[in-house]
């Protein structure tokens, strides 16, 4: 027996999803997370599933949470940064912004590192890669002897413009490498060839912050799965929806920055595609929050412009690194329902957590929450949460409610029942955000609904968005590790080059492509891709002359230079009257160069779906919504054969999750188990 | 549906959502297709809905400063046409200073919003347009004496008629602006922004009725309303007076007094700047709309800095100004320098109020936008180039916290400063530096005040011109609870040999290899700079924020030659002068 596993490693718990490959037998174990060693905690999941080391055939790890906690916390290496004379202060300047209108005690995001270890040195290239000074040895070196009285564990060179010339960061980290040896360095135009100086260094700041830790963590994580036999190669998640080898992963950790919830949006363009649509919009509702992505036509959306802490009140900090696109808000299983000053009711973002919980948990926890909202209306089952794990407590959850409902002056369950439409119309507005807002009309596609909570809100979701179809797939709860098993190796490489676009600025444009790609070649083949592995993908980032930002534009390449420009203009013409209801007859410009290479892996397929035997008999019980009270049939979807048909309202509960079909609805399993239902 | 009264509260706050979510998408929008770097890339504009009268229901992010104004212009279309004059794809324009504007660059365009044919809500965007003609590039300046000098005036005029063109108005704008492509670009941005926020308001309304939208709006408002009363009453009572001054005129070296009084009761917020100097030669005055607009933006720092933004909140709100004055001049006073009295608006009233809600309020702010403008004709390409922006400078010290350093000014919000590279790339300028001000300090003070900024533009073309506005030059900021003043914006232009130090230039020539450096000033403190922690003291000498002897100066602590604070030292001189 071979197995591939994955491992999650969330917050509180360390979760591996491991898949037999020929049985089609999931597997999943839960340990604790383990903060001051996040190896250990992978190995006590990986020693308690009593996998033996050979059994695994591939291995897919998550640095996530330990990027996103360190950064977070502000507790990383101890930085130096080596930057360019004239702009040390580049960090703390930031863009100015004051995102607190109204604010007059504002306070901005504290930069990474502090003045005293922003160093500066002397050199200069322009905007057009040309050389203005040279950059100065001594400058360089006096920084090293800086790095060693300081006691600095981590380096990031950032020059100005250097992303039009990276030759003097080349420089300069030779110059480091001589006198530092092993120190981590990391360079701003490794991670970023984007134009924009705070945010180029910003990233490259963030990355050596996390580096040493993640260093640490990928190699005692690499060295223990060793002892415990495990031959292959193995890989980590990554922000882009691909993975990587870990030994780049330990050089670009930034990367990692928000892979956690990507495993979900690669597992259902997995589902899509077995069962033959491409046009998904994903809902993953967990304990804190959910998130939403769209595939179009099987493919998901990368976002550019990625910040980490940005709120309504806060500018947060940009980072320069492609993050699949998913919208995440405060809205969860855990979201505590509240009452604002003027007697509205609210929910969320402040969540109860895993400790001590919703009320209902019964753990000391006495703010109503979303799970306590469903619990009082009846939809969750207090005696089968998690399987039976957990047992709810309905009085808890009513007793919470209680509160707000004298502050109301309504009852509990209206309460509870208002609770969840305010849930409910968040996720709306986030998965419009998602879809209309980008010009998709979401009635075209279907919900991939996962996450403990997703398939509870899914059909009343579709409805209010004309989404026709809903796929609850198989475990739902731990879809999300089970999509990480279906990533390709991938890295993304972005360039700015602006240029007027015509056919021979095409030309230079490709030549661009033909460097980029060569580079990918390189990177996958020493992470053991072979070369008819390899897959290309070709973004321009266009705009019209004069505009400044741009308009992501898929290249199709091949065939006579005339036709790919006409092609590609067309295009863009297209995408900027869907975004903003205009076309200009205006030249184009070009600003970026975006190749995406995929490095083809073994992968898993999907499974015929075998019912359980000991599905549970059908039941029946109460379930209250805002238009009122109706008994409703109570089935366990373990005892669901392929092809059954079920006709709504009805509740399907499964230890992992519990799919919510309201009366005029139906739903059908198919082959591989997953629920259809038809809205 | 059965819809108890009580699910109405819930329906309510779906739609005060979607409507501010509708403005925050024409908002997105207008810098997503701008042609001109003071829109796309440092923000210079807002966006908001009103109600069919033209009173404000729901804003995004932008500036403060014209967040504030975007009533006043809607509801000046509105007395022009009527409340039954408009169609649906009418696009109304106007600018009008005196009326409904701030300075001519300043644009509104305001768009009626109709579902099934009734008119729901007026979508209006302000935005700051490069260039509309006037005696200089770049249109606004500070030497003007007359409004007509400053670019095109636009009364209220359809720009768009049920969705037609207007051409005439057009061409008119092609002939009389210098860089027509970036103006008229511009023009069609800002049109299709209001468009797509249109696209958002008619989805909702069809969703849960145009009835249910109604009265949520009124709710809204309402709401708005009973929590700024609600907020007034927890405010400290009374009378609150301040006075300060502005560097000049805009033409002579004659300072203008300014000074606002302050009354808070249970019912009313009232401002009475009526005993202000007198409407000013130049182009620092501040139009009435503009007066309002700042005095709304301290109400709202004090009453409720994170609520949503509607017309309710302002309804406590009384501002006194006489006609003639600097904050509320007459035609033609020219106002292409508005912001450097309007700002002091709301620095009056926060001067006034802080001592009494250090909690919300911290010591002064270097306070101008320090607007500049470096444009010409580009040698590479031999077309038009205009950098037009706001900088950044240093905040106040407060109660708890040290000033920021380099942040926009109040009037300033959601707004950029550019990204050097990315002026590098679009405009012949070399960025050679882009530090904080050390060297000029900020006000001391047991929180200390932020840094201002340094940043020098080389240029590196054959020609260009410069115009540029720096307020408090003479009257640097102010410090609280005993904590030191700011320090002063200015600026230095090296042309060949000669050198001046300056606060105020009216499109000065400049020639390839001249440099401009642009310095704006620190904070005000906040308390009794001895009484600073001497540890955070250490801490600015390490980072390199103050000096050794500065420390021992303005702090009376002593730091030794191994860098650490000497304890005895620094208690002894400490105890000769307890206080500074």
């Amino acid at each position: 027996m071979t197995v591939r596993a994955a491992i999650d490693v969330g917050g509180t718990f360390t979760d591996l999803c491991a898949l037999d490959e020929r049985s089609g037998e999931f597997l999943f174990v839960k340990d604790s997370t383990t903060p001051s060693d996040y190896a250990k905690g992978v190995i006590n999941v990986v020693r308690k599933s009593g996998l033996r080391g050979e059994q695994i055939d591939r291995f897919i790890g998550t640095g996530s949470t330990m990027v996103i906690n360190a950064l977070t916390e502000m507790k990383g290496a101890k930085t130096v940064l080596v930057t360019t004379k004239g702009f040390r202060d580049v960090l703390e300047i930031q863009r100015s912004n004051r995102t607190d209108l109204y604010n007059f005690r504002y306070a901005k995001p504290k930069p990474f590192i502090p003045r005293r270890l922003r160093y500066e040195v002397d050199e200069r290239v322009d905007s057009t890669g040309m050389e203005l000074r040279p950059l100065s040895k001594d400058d360089v070196l006096a920084v090293a002897d800086a790095c060693r009285r300081e006691g600095a564990e981590s380096v990031a060179v950032a020059f100005y413009n250097a992303y039009s010339n990276p030759s003097h960061e080349l420089q300069c980290r030779d110059i480091l490498r001589e006198r530092l040896g092993n120190l981590p360095i990391t360079m701003s135009h490794e991670l970023s060839r984007e134009w924009r100086e705070y945010e180029r260094t910003n990233t490259a700041v963030m990355n050596a912050f996390v580096q040493p830790r993640v260093q640490k963590y990928l190699t005692s994580l690499e060295d223990e799965m060793k002892r415990l036999g495990v031959r292959i190669r193995m890989h980590v998640m990554q922000s882009n929806g691909g993975v990587s080898t870990f030994e780049q992963g330990m050089k670009t950790p930034i990367y990692q920055v928000e892979s956690g919830p990507i495993g979900g949006v690669i597992g259902a363009l997995t589902v899509g595609k077995a069962i033959g649509t491409g046009n998904i919009i994903t809902l993953d509702v967990g304990g804190t929050t959910a998130k939403t992505s769209l595939i179009d036509e099987g493919n998901f959306k990368i976002n550019t412009e990625y910040n980490i802490g940005r709120t309504q009140f806060s500018s947060g900090y940009p980072v320069k690194v492609p993050v699949v696109d998913i919208v995440e808000i405060g809205a969860g299983g855990g979201s505590i329902s509240w009452v604002d000053d003027l007697g509205a009711l609210r929910v969320g973002p402040v969540s109860a957590g895993a400790e001590p919980g919703p009320a209902c948990y019964g753990k000391g926890g006495t703010e109503p929450t979303i799970t306590d909202a469903f619990v009082l209306t009846g939809v969750l089952d207090p005696d089968y949460f998690l399987g039976g794990e957990i047992r709810l407590e309905p009085e808890l959850a009513k007793k919470a409610f209680e509160k707000l409902a004298e502050k109301l002056k309504i009852s509990a369950m209206e309460v509870a029942t208002g609770a969840i439409r305010i849930a409910t119309a968040n996720m709306v507005n986030a998965m419009k955000l998602v879809s209309v807002r980008r010009g998709y009309d979401p009635r075209a596609f279907s919900i991939v609904a996962f996450g403990g909570g997703g398939p509870m809100f899914a059909t009343t979701l579709a409805r209010e968005l004309g989404v026709k179809r809903v796929i609850v797939p198989r475990v739902p709860g731990v879809f999300s590790a089970w999509g990480m098993l279906m990533t390709d190796l991938r890295h993304d490489y972005i360039q700015t080059k602006v240029v007027k676009f015509n056919e021979e600025t095409l030309r230079d444009l490709m030549a661009i492509v033909d460097n980029l790609s060569a580079e990918a070649y390189d990177r996958l083949a020493q992470e053991g891709t072979k070369k008819e592995d390899v897959r290309f993908e070709v973004v321009f980032d266009v705009r019209y002359a004069g505009q400044e930002h741009t308009v992501p534009t898929r290249v199709v390449i091949g065939g006579p230079d005339k036709k790919m420009l006409g092609e590609i203009a067309r295009r863009f013409a297209r995408l900027h009257n869907k975004q903003y209801t205009f076309t200009l007859g205006d030249p184009l410009e070009v600003v970026n160069v975006h190749v995406t290479a995929f490095g083809r892996v073994k992968k898993g397929r999907m499974v015929e779906w075998k019912p359980g035997e000991k599905g549970r008999a059908t039941s029946s019980r109460k379930v209250y919504t805002e238009r009122g009270r109706a008994i409703v049939r109570v089935l366990d979807r373990d005892s669901l054969r392929a092809g059954a048909r079920v006709r709504g309202p009805a509740v399907i509960e499964e230890p992992t999750s519990t799919t919510i079909l309201r009366s005029g609805e139906t739903l059908r399993v198919d082959r591989f188990g997953n629920l259809l239902v038809e809205v | 549906m059965r819809a108890t009264p009580k699910v109405d509260e819930f329906t309510l706050d779906i739609i005060q959502s979607n409507l501010i979510a509708a403005a925050e998408e024409s908002f997105v929008a207008f810098g997503r297709t701008s042609k001109s770097p003071v829109i796309y890339e440092v923000l210079d504009y807002a966006a908001g809905l009103t109600d069919a009268k033209g009173r404000l229901v729901a804003q995004a992010n932008g500036v403060p400063g014209f967040l504030g104004t975007l009533d006043m212009a809607t509801q000046d279309c509105i007395g022009k046409f009527g409340e039954g004059g408009f169609d649906p794809g009418d696009i109304c324009i106007t600018n009008v200073p005196y009326t409904s504007g701030t300075h001519l660059n300043d644009v509104t365009l305001v768009m009626p919003v109709f579902v099934k044919k009734r008119l729901v809500a007026f979508s209006t965007i302000k935005g700051h347009w490069s260039e509309l003609g006037g005696m200089h590039f770049g249109s606004w300046t500070s030497d003007s004496t007359e409004i007509y000098q400053e670019g095109m005036i636009f009364p209220p005029i359809k720009l768009f008629e049920r969705g037609k063109q207007n051409g005439a108005m057009v061409e008119m704008i092609r002939a009389n602006v210098r860089t027509p492509t970036m103006t008229l670009g511009d023009m069609e941005a800002h049109a299709a922004a209001l468009r797509v926020g249109a696209r958002r308001i008619d989805e909702f309304c069809n969703k849960y009725g145009v009835d249910v939208v109604f009265s949520a709006i009124e709710r809204i408002m309402r709401n708005g309303e009973r929590l700024a009363r609600l907020r007034l009453r927890n405010l400290p009572h009374g009378r609150f007076t301040a006075e300060d001054t502005v560097d000049d005129d805009g033409i002579t070296d004659t300072p203008v007094p300014v000074k606002a009084e302050v009354t808070i009761t249970d019912e009313e917020f009232t401002i009475d700047l009526r005993g202000s100097g007198k409407q000013a030669k130049g182009s620092i005055n501040s139009p009435w709309c503009a007066t309002v607009s700042a005095a709304r933006t301290i109400l709202k720092a004090v009453t409720d800095p994170h609520g949503p933004s509607n017309d309710g909140n302002f309804r406590i709100l009384n501002v006194l100004a006489s006609d003639g004055t600097i904050f509320k001049p007459i035609p033609p006073a020219p106002t292409s320098t508005y912001w450097e009295s309007m700002a002091f608006v709301t620095d009056l009233v926060w001067k006034a109020l802080a001592p009494h809600m250090p909690e919300k309020l911290s010591a002064g702010h270097f306070l101008s936008v320090c607007a500049t403008i470096v444009g010409g004709i580009d040698d590479r390409t031999k077309e038009p180039f205009a950098i037009v922006e706001p900088q950044a400078g240093g905040w106040g010290g407060a109660d708890g916290k040290d000033g920021e350093s380099g942040l926009v000014c109040s009037g300033d919000g959601e707004t950029y400063i550019m990204s050097n590279e990315v002026i590098e790339v679009r405009h012949p300028i070399l960025v050679e530096q882009y530090s904080l001000n050390t060297e000029d300090g900020c006000g001391k003070g047991q929180f200390r005040g932020g840094f201002g900024l340094v940043k020098d533009y080389r240029i590196n073309n054959s020609n260009a011109t410069f115009t540029a506005s720096f307020g408090r030059s003479l009257y640097p900021c102010w410090g609280m609870n005993g904590g030191g003043k700011g320090t002063p914006n200015y600026f230095e232009i090296y042309e060949g040999s000669q050198s001046k130090k300056v606060r105020k230039v009216a499109a000065e020539q400049l020639a390839k290899g001249d440099l401009i450096r642009l310095k704006t000033g620190g904070g005000g403190g906040f308390g009794d700079p001895f009484k600073r922690e001497p540890a955070r003291v250490l801490a600015d000498v390490i980072d390199g924020y103050i000096s050794v002897d500065r420390a021992r100066e303005d702090y009376r602590v002593v730091i030794n030659p191994r860098m650490e604070v000497d304890a005895q030292a620094t208690q002894s001189l400490r105890k000769t002068r307890p206080t500074s």
